[in-house]
């Protein structure tokens, strides 16, 4: 009986060996085997990394730096959010007490924080009011014992100085959204940062952003603060200088008056955009305010789409400046010569099973190229067109590169539209009639471009068949702006071998249209300028009366070197006649360039 | 009493090492309690301090009792604490949900530890008479009436930790005193079928399953339950009456798996009402710590995060970031043991860990070498307490044994279970003095 229970003792005492070495290698297991991946799990609980935003790289005018005229366009104002986190309080009601009292010092809804405290994740860090000024926060510090667990972070604001202005070339920045995060967290990006929504702001985020510093924090469980240190100091982001003109574009901002349209102005010998309008506009320092849900649903619900960069973003019959194309491609395939004339008795009759007519606006009678360029003639175009046919002004509207982008160094652009034989078969189940033709002589029918497109094949004409890509970036700077950083290089888009007689004709035809034809309100103007008004149908329905877009195509000086020119692109949508309509905004921005002197001869 | 005599005869190095592991736990009670922020200390380390001396006071007190005595008085002692633990549990003040302290003002004591010793004392008595008998399988309802009682009144607290300690202690206790083990491998196999259905039911409705499935659908069912058992139990019957008339041995082989089953599956129905949901969902998040990583699963993670960090040589005292930054939860009681592994790392827990099984190892060794049978059984019985204490809790917070709220004798907070233990080793010692004499 006593062996038994000895026996039994051994199994028992056998089996607390086993357990006690069990414990033991569970031990090895923990302490020295995953010691490495508890450790890291340890540091993550216990450090809290804050980010310190780095400054935006602001954005200036082309004569920033350059001379005082220059223009800060956009800025950063500093300013602070007023944070806490509510695993830091005892209970709801400690926070609603220190909430009432921080009230007295800064004026914000306690409701709203407090429903948010609700909705959120008790660690997480909760804004009570954003954009509090230095001052704000100074008192605050102040009587800290008054409000144990509220922070403040830098929380500078970005402040588009000239608002609407330059809302569709500069864009805005906001708070990165999921699509985005999810594109862009392998480069850097972080939930919490904001980016570049549009415009320069998003084209250049990357050189503009910087790079966010860090306080490295080491937090208890209650998210108390033991100890912080600076662990990276915040990298300012590039500032960049654009080759936009603030005077020539406020000046073409305030031209277009209420007007729906858009004004594009590039120096053909380098393809700096020097203004980049869009109208209606935005205020994008509204856009950005935290409390802005209605008035972005409110923009975005517009009819008249203010968002729409109309310079790239939308695409338009090209109507009588597109005579420049078709005079171009009749004289590049040789079907016609500059003195060629044709008459004009105010239509048009194209013969065949049912003879139909094609009306001018007037009766030109006899006229050469010049002329019918001049006096934007149809009846001369609805001959010329007929007479080259539709394939080589396909070819030509094609190497003009209006069915192309123009590759703009911002964001949205579309690509304008040159139809072709084909296109029309399978679209419309028809083959291409010689009405086709005769519409498309005179830009109508299929056609569609974009203003910057259109100006862009201007600029290629007047620099004598050297494209380059249109762009907004001049220089990037550094933070401090005493180093020159980046200078992009003009790119060449496209050349165009056009010969001589044809750039000549289409200089002097379009110089015409403002000695004697539509664009004639130009032609007191001190330097030489040269046009082409359009007047465009639309199959849209009509719009306030009016049925007709209104452009504008010319560039100065009319004889002079290639590399003073600056062509000025005005599209007035529903603003009837060209002549009306767009030219006199045209002559606005014409004054305030001589004014600038971008024509004096050096 | 104290006598020279008495004191050579004492069993010094199971004092000394009780002595050193508390003084440890008392380090790391400083430690818990310190803040590192407010730079104070919540003072709990006094306090314990002062339990350390009453509990020397006690041990030494039952050391020079003869614990011949407590055997005599086993019934008088098991029944004067199970009425204060009946007091206690109905008529108490609840703290945090638990009805499980006895309030004096300044201080309360937990009667259930105490009733750990009084069972076994009753339990060692009891096995000593039985001592030839306990073979039969109708001698073990005693023992288990014994431990049922105070453990169906505990689980009524509801304290499921102290509770479940004392079911390996019975079986312990019935496996050293020479009871048939197909007797308890039968009773072990008819509790965990009565568990295993609730747990499953309860596993499903958790995690959100929603679809019928047909086996299970019937074991929720009571009466399904309730029929089945009661045709394999009819069964059993049949084949013991048939075997109290033929003698067929092949009809053991069926009456007894048969009345298991159907016990079990009796029991299970109990178990389904008895155990409330939190209770079948720390089982289940000890299983699976995923299901639950807010809550008690989130224990453990910190707990091996803690543990895991220290490392080899650890952070040094004061220094472990998991107490420190209060990540680690209930640093003072249950998890004190992560502290110590996090701040001394392997190094100290493992000698921390040896300490203690010094003292088990003591305790059986003390056991084999007393001549006394009740002397040997409680010797076994308050090792195993002790024991079992020490594989729960560390068994959780290296987080290979399920979450049971247990402490770690010796080493965690609290008066009542430091008491529980001292008195124990008093008990020990007051054997080891005597086990010459007989």
């Amino acid at each position: 009986m006593l062996e038994a229970f000895r026996k039994r003792m051994f199994v028992f005492g056998g089996s607390v060996a086993l357990v006690f070495l069990i414990l033991f290698i569970q031990l090895v297991n923990l302490q020295v085997v995953h010691r490495e991946e508890y450790t890291f799990k340890a540091k993550m609980n216990m450090e809290n990394y804050i980010p310190i935003p780095a400054p935006r790289g602001e954005i200036y005018d082309r004569y920033y730096n350059i001379d005082n005229s220059g223009k800060v366009l956009v800025s950063n104002r500093p300013s602070f959010n007023l944070t806490l986190v509510p695993e830091s309080f005892e209970n709801k009601k400690e926070i609603r007490d220190v909430l009432v009292k921080l009230s007295g010092f800064v004026k914000f809804d306690i409701e709203e924080v407090m429903s948010e405290i609700k909705k959120g994740n008790p660690w997480e860090r909760v804004i009570i009011k954003d954009d509090v000024s230095f001052e704000t926060v100074t008192k605050v510090a102040s009587h800290r014992y008054l409000f144990p667990n509220i922070n403040w972070e830098d929380a500078p604001v970005r402040v588009y100085n000239y608002g609407d202005i330059f809302a569709h070339a500069i864009g805005y920045i906001g708070s990165i959204n999921k699509s985005e995060y999810k594109k862009l967290k392998d480069s850097g990006y972080k939930y919490y940062q904001s980016l570049g929504k549009s415009g320069i702001e998003k084209q250049y985020d990357k050189l503009l952003r910087g790079e966010d510093g860090q306080i490295r924090r080491i937090v208890d469980v209650k998210n108390r603060t033991e100890g912080e240190e600076v662990g990276k100091d915040p990298l300012s982001g590039n500032n960049l200088r654009l080759t936009l003109d603030f005077d020539v574009q406020k000046a073409a901002f305030d031209a277009l008056g209420n007007n729906r349209g858009t004004v594009v102005v590039i120096k053909p010998s380098t393809g700096e955009i020097l203004t980049m309008v869009s109208k209606p506009s935005y205020d994008p320092n509204l856009i950005i305010s935290r409390d802005n849900d209605e008035l972005l649903e409110q923009l975005y619900n517009d009819k008249l789409k203010p968002f729409l960069n109309r310079s790239i973003q939308s695409k338009y019959p090209p109507a009588s400046t597109f005579k420049l194309v078709t005079s171009i491609a009749a004289l590049e395939t040789e079907k016609t010569h500059p003195s060629k004339r044709y008459t004009c008795t105010g239509k048009y009759t194209l013969k065949g099973f049912k003879d139909h007519d094609f009306f001018c606006f007037r009766v030109h009678g006899s006229l050469d190229l010049y002329e019918a360029i001049g006096k934007s003639c149809s009846s001369y175009f609805y001959q010329l067109g007929y007479k080259v046919g539709p394939t080589s002004i396909m070819k030509y509207a094609s190497y003009l590169g209006l069915e192309e982008k123009t590759n703009v160094d911002i964001p949205g652009e579309i690509q304008g539209f040159v139809p072709s034989k084909k296109w029309k078969l399978k679209t419309f189940g028809q083959p291409w009639f010689d009405g086709d033709t005769i519409n498309m002589s005179i830009g109508q029918g299929f056609l569609a471009v974009t203003p910057i497109g259109m100006a862009n094949m201007l600029c290629g004409i007047v620099n004598n068949g050297i494209v380059y890509k249109p762009h907004l970036l001049k220089e990037v700077y550094s933070p401090d702006n005493k180093k020159l950083v980046y200078t992009p290089e003009k790119q060449k888009l496209r050349e165009i071998p056009l010969s001589p007689i044809t750039l000549d004709t289409i200089k002097k035809g379009m110089r015409k249209s403002v000695t004697m034809g539509s664009s004639g309100r130009l032609s007191y103007l001190k330097v030489p300028i040269c046009g082409k008004t359009g007047t465009a149908q639309t199959r849209s329905k009509r719009q306030e009366n009016k049925s007709q877009h209104a452009w504008f195509l010319g560039y100065a000086p009319f004889e002079g070197s290639a590399d003073q020119a600056v062509v000025v692109a005005v599209f007035i949508e529903y603003g009837e006649w060209g002549a009306v309509a767009a030219v006199p905004v045209a002559e606005k921005i014409f004054a305030k360039l001589i004014e600038k002197n971008y024509f004096k001869k050096d | 009493m104290l006598g020279r005599d008495s004191i050579s005869r004492m069993d010094l190095s199971l004092i000394a090492a009780v002595i050193v592991v508390v003084a440890f736990g008392i380090l790391m009670i400083y430690s818990a309690g310190f803040d590192p922020i407010d730079k104070i200390n919540s003072g709990l380390y006094k306090k314990q301090i002062l339990w350390f001396i009453i509990g020397m006071v006690f041990l030494l007190f039952l050391s020079v009792i003869n614990y011949k005595q407590l055997g005599d008085y086993a019934l008088y002692i098991y029944g004067a604490m199970f009425l204060v633990l009946v007091v206690t549990t109905f008529f108490g003040r609840p703290i945090r949900g638990t009805s499980a302290w006895l309030s004096f003002g300044i201080f309360s004591i937990q009667p259930s530890e105490f009733m750990k010793l009084a069972s076994v004392i009753l339990l060692a008595k009891y096995l000593e008479l039985k001592e030839r008998d306990i073979s039969k399988f109708r001698e073990l309802l005693i023992p288990f009436l014994i431990i049922f009682i105070p453990v169906l009144v505990i689980l009524k607290q509801p304290d499921f930790g102290t509770a479940c300690i004392f079911i390996p202690v019975l079986f312990t206790m019935l496996f050293v005193a020479g009871a048939d083990v197909s007797h308890l491998v039968a009773i072990i196999s008819a509790a965990s079928i009565a568990l295993i259905f609730p747990m499953i039911i309860t596993y499903r409705e958790w995690a959100g399953y929603t679809g019928s499935n047909f086996l299970l659908d019937l074991f929720v069912n009571k009466d399904v339950l309730f029929t089945v058992s009661g045709i394999i139990l009819a069964i059993a019957a049949a084949a013991f009456t048939a075997h109290y008339f033929f003698k067929k041995p092949f009809l053991r082989r069926i009456y007894i798996p048969a009345s298991v089953f159907s016990m079990g599956l009796m029991l299970s129905v109990v178990i389904q009402k008895l155990f409330k949901v939190y209770q079948k969902k720390r089982i289940l998040v000890f299983l699976n710590p995923d299901l639950d990583p807010h809550g008690s699963g989130y224990n453990i993670i910190q707990s091996k995060v803690a543990i895991g960090s220290g490392g080899i040589a650890g952070k040094g005292f004061l220094q472990g970031t998991q107490s420190q930054l209060g990540f680690l939860p209930e640093k003072t009681t249950d998890f004190v043991f992560s502290v110590v592994a996090e701040e001394f790392g392997l190094i100290g827990s493992v000698i921390l860990l040896g300490l203690l099984a010094f003292i088990i190892f003591r305790g059986l060794q003390i056991a084999l070498s007393t001549k006394d049978k009740f002397g040997a059984l409680l010797a076994t019985g308050i090792t195993s307490i002790v024991f079992f204490h020490i594989l729960i809790n560390i068994g959780m917070v290296i987080g290979i044994m399920p979450v049971t709220g247990l402490p770690l004798c010796f080493v965690s907070y609290g008066g009542s279970n430091l008491f529980m233990a001292m008195m124990g080793m008093g008990i020990l010692n007051s054997i080891s003095m005597n086990r010459s004499m007989y």
